[in-house]
């Protein structure tokens, strides 16, 4: 399979700051990657580079089999993190202009731009101005901006942002209809969550390194669940019992009953059977580690769920609408 | 290519589209316009008649004749009216051509200039005896003061001449005059003919009593003036002096005023793009270059739309005035490159200011050295059309991006340059064209995705450096 993007030792510094480090990074065709890390991480400085928008001091790469993007960009669609429109500009005629700087003109355009606005419940607004569209109907504007030319390659950054729950799902349906049509998609969010219900894959970066470079089906094997939730049937139960079945290292109190972290080499089905035992369960749950606990855990050096992994918890958090997948 | 034309179509029509230009563009014309046929309307309500009279201490006895009958009502109209017929004779061939066609507007013209001269004034002359004192002969004029009172008696002035304005003194080479005293707001057309009264007065007299004919001194002293004549390889023509003086001016007025147009807009745009941050959307679709040569073009075509305008407008005026002849059609030839060479300078770098900062406010500091270069041409155009020679003259005609406008001024002068230098500016104009168009370009890689603190010029340098 041919690589749709590759990245060799690619490193870009702006002044003292570092802020890509050394990156490797392949993406196959046809792939649904997720580009993850916290604010700051060098995410943007990442798709700017695969853009061209931004050169690399040092490293090679290749977009669509090209040296540079320059050569490919009319076969590449990119919803920038900062994003805009022309205030004044209708809304046809933007859309436009955008398909015919992307070599997408012709003569069916008035009638594809109709159809884009109409999949994405735009319908009656073409000849309005721009400015008098509410932010989330630019967002649906812009993100229509990036698709109207039917690109290869497919650049999302944070394309989430500022949207309520139901265009957070509109938004990810187009992405997974554009990524079955063949399109590569690749995908970047500091929500975690985000990446974790949608993508086949997740590079995480942190500092402007690559710390992870996984299928999210690898990530679950390899973090396996070091964590059983334990609800009582009898709400008051005490915790006592719990405390003394083999293979239970620590029990912590959580918002409805307990947390139970396994010790080293205890076999998780044999702990989940002792424990039903114990004490009468209205659950019992083997917790499977999120995205965030995965980074949260890499970053800082393996010591678990600890409390320095907050302030990095909270980063990766969007307050509200993080489930995606219906 | 085809990139380029789409951002330039966008930038042309986002620019020459907004009803801020329409209105700008053709407001100033009709301003013009208003100034020019309206306004004369508003002015020539004729003004009151004025009447009084005028008084006169005359120890010589000499001149109130002369003054009474200077002043008289019918002698006035009378120079008046051979004033009208002056200005008439003055007037071009093709608007005398215009106004004759048609009796009605002979007549509109004819009623306004006769208007505008006012109603002919009922002064009449009082010879008060010599012996009389000038505080005495003064009061009337400050008498009822406030209350403007006219009529026939009323003092206007107090005409008091010197005892030897007549004669000389013995031993003494000049002759005396006299003092004139005027009550508040007296019309000074009044005071005009007045003035002229006792000079023509003072003048018979003195002729008279030298025993000299008043008819020979001013034949003696008249040597009729013609319209010169520019002799050129292309055949004879009139001069007009005014086309002369005002052409390079027109031109170089021009000039800026389109390459401001369309350069300032590119400033606007460029930031606006920069702050409503569509910019990064561009450039996912076009390089840095192509996106500023595209919207220079975008705007030159804009300016190119006000330059057309006026140009077009001043040509016809000049078809009309049939004064066309005046005008070198090399002239427009290079009026068209200059403007490009200013142009493309200018916008290059206006662009890079619009790329290096995030907004409006932040651009004003960095337009500062462009708009001091831009005020040069407007401090030099009266010395270097003046001398279009000068040393100052030819070294600013080879310093872009000021050499646009000086060389311009030059051509369109009385002593044009010879054409080797005309061209050798051209090319000069052609590499710093060059020079700011790189420089911007490199500008427009980096600033474009830079947000914050807006940069200094050092800084802009060490990025033109660095990309």
């Amino acid at each position: 399979m041919t690589s749709a993007i590759a990245l060799r030792g690619v490193t870009k510094t702006f002044g003292q700051t570092v802020a890509v480090r050394d990156l490797d990074l392949v993406i196959p065709q046809g792939a649904l990657y997720g580009l993850i890390g916290p604010n700051g991480a060098g995410k943007t400085t990442t798709i700017r580079m695969i853009l061209s928008i931004l050169f690399p001091d040092k490293g090679e790469m290749s977009v669509l089999g090209r040296r540079s993007a320059l050569e490919a960009k009319d076969r590449i669609g990119y919803l920038p993190e900062e994003r805009g429109l022309y205030r004044r500009m209708r809304v046809g005629a933007f859309l436009s202009y955008v398909a015919r700087l992307k070599g997408a003109g012709g003569d069916d355009l008035g009638r594809r731009i109709r159809g884009w606005l109409e999949r994405v419940g735009l319908a009656d607004v073409e000849r309005k101005r721009c400015e008098e569209l509410s932010k989330g109907m630019q967002q649906k504007v812009q993100f229509v901006a990036a698709l109207i030319h039917r690109p290869d390659l497919l650049i999302l950054d944070e394309p989430f942002s500022g949207l309520d729950p139901v265009n957070q799902r509109l938004v990810r349906d187009l992405v997974l209809e554009e990524h079955r049509r063949g399109a590569t998609v690749l995908l970047s969010t500091h929500v975690m969550a985000y990446a974790e219900q949608l993508c086949d894959h997740v590079v995480m970066i942190h500092e402007g390194a690559k710390v992870l470079d996984e299928t999210i089906a690898e990530i679950h094997s390899r973090f396996d669940p070091r964590t059983l939730l334990f609800e009582p049937l009898q709400p008051g139960a005490g915790a006592e019992p719990l405390g003394s079945v083999p293979g239970v290292e620590r029990v912590r109190k959580a918002r409805e009953g307990w947390e139970l972290a396994l010790a080293e080499g205890a076999d998780p089905g044999e702990v989940v059977r002792d424990v039903a035992a114990a004490l009468p369960a209205a659950r019992i749950e083997l917790k499977r580690p999120t995205l965030e606990d995965v980074f949260v855990q890499l970053v800082s050096g393996g010591a678990g769920i600890a409390e320095d992994g907050g302030r990095l918890r909270a980063s990766l958090q969007d307050g509200a609408g993080v489930e995606v997948r219906s | 290519m085809s990139r380029i034309f789409h951002v330039a179509v966008r930038e042309f029509l986002a620019t020459v589209a907004t009803k801020g230009f329409i209105i700008g563009v053709l407001v100033t014309p009709l301003m013009l316009l208003l100034l020019v046929i309206v306004m004369p309307r508003f002015i020539n309500a004729p003004p009151p008649r004025v009447a009084g009279e005028v008084a006169l201490i005359d120890p010589t006895g000499e001149v109130g004749t002369g003054l009474r009958d200077y002043l008289r009502p019918e002698k006035i109209a009378g120079r008046r009216q051979a004033r009208l017929k002056q200005i008439e004779a003055a007037t071009p061939e093709a608007v005398r051509q215009l106004t004759e066609s048609s009796p009605q507007a002979q007549a509109a013209t004819r009623q306004a200039l006769e208007q505008a001269a006012g109603e002919a004034p009922d002064l009449s002359v009082l010879a008060l005896d010599p012996s009389t004192s000038l505080e005495q002969a003064k009061a009337p004029l400050h008498e009822e003061e406030g209350k403007n009172r006219q009529g026939a008696g009323a003092r206007l002035a107090l005409a008091v001449i010197h005892p030897d304005a007549v004669t000389r003194e013995k031993g003494k080479e000049k002759f005396g005059g006299y003092d004139l005293y005027v009550r508040g707001k007296l019309d000074d057309r009044i005071e005009d003919e007045i003035r002229a009264g006792l000079r023509e007065s003072i003048l018979v007299a003195r002729v008279r009593a030298s025993g000299l004919d008043r008819g020979l001194v001013e034949a003696l002293t008249r040597v009729e003036t013609k319209e010169s004549v520019t002799v050129t390889s292309g055949g004879e023509r009139k001069t007009n002096e005014v086309v002369n003086a005002l052409l390079p001016g027109g031109l170089m007025l021009l000039l800026m005023m389109s390459v401001m147009t369309g350069g300032s807009s590119l400033l606007t745009t460029t930031v606006e793009e920069k702050s409503n941050r569509v910019v990064e959307v561009l450039l996912s679709a076009v390089s840095p270059a192509q996106l500023l040569v595209g919207k220079i073009l975008g705007q030159m075509a804009v300016g190119f739309v006000v330059l057309a305008l006026y140009a077009g407008l001043g040509i016809a005026a000049l078809v009309s005035f049939a004064m066309m002849g005046l005008v070198d059609p090399m002239l427009l030839v290079f009026l068209l490159i200059f403007f490009l060479l200013a142009y493309f300078t200018m916008a290059s770098l206006l662009g890079a200011i619009g790329a290096a900062v995030s907004e409006m406010r932040e651009a004003q500091s960095l337009m500062t050295p462009v708009m001091l270069l831009m005020m040069v041409p407007w401090v030099l155009w009266m010395p270097i059309s003046r001398s279009p020679d000068s040393m100052m003259a030819v070294v600013l005609s080879f310093l872009p991006p000021i050499s646009n406008f000086a060389m311009l001024l030059r051509l369109s002068s009385t002593s044009p340059p010879p054409m080797w230098q005309a061209w050798l500016s051209v090319l000069i104009g052609a590499a710093g064209a060059y020079a700011a168009l790189w420089f911007a370009a490199k500008v427009f890689r980096i600033g474009l995705l830079m947000y914050g603190k807006p940069p200094s010029l050092r800084t802009l340098v060490r990025w033109a450096r660095m990309a």
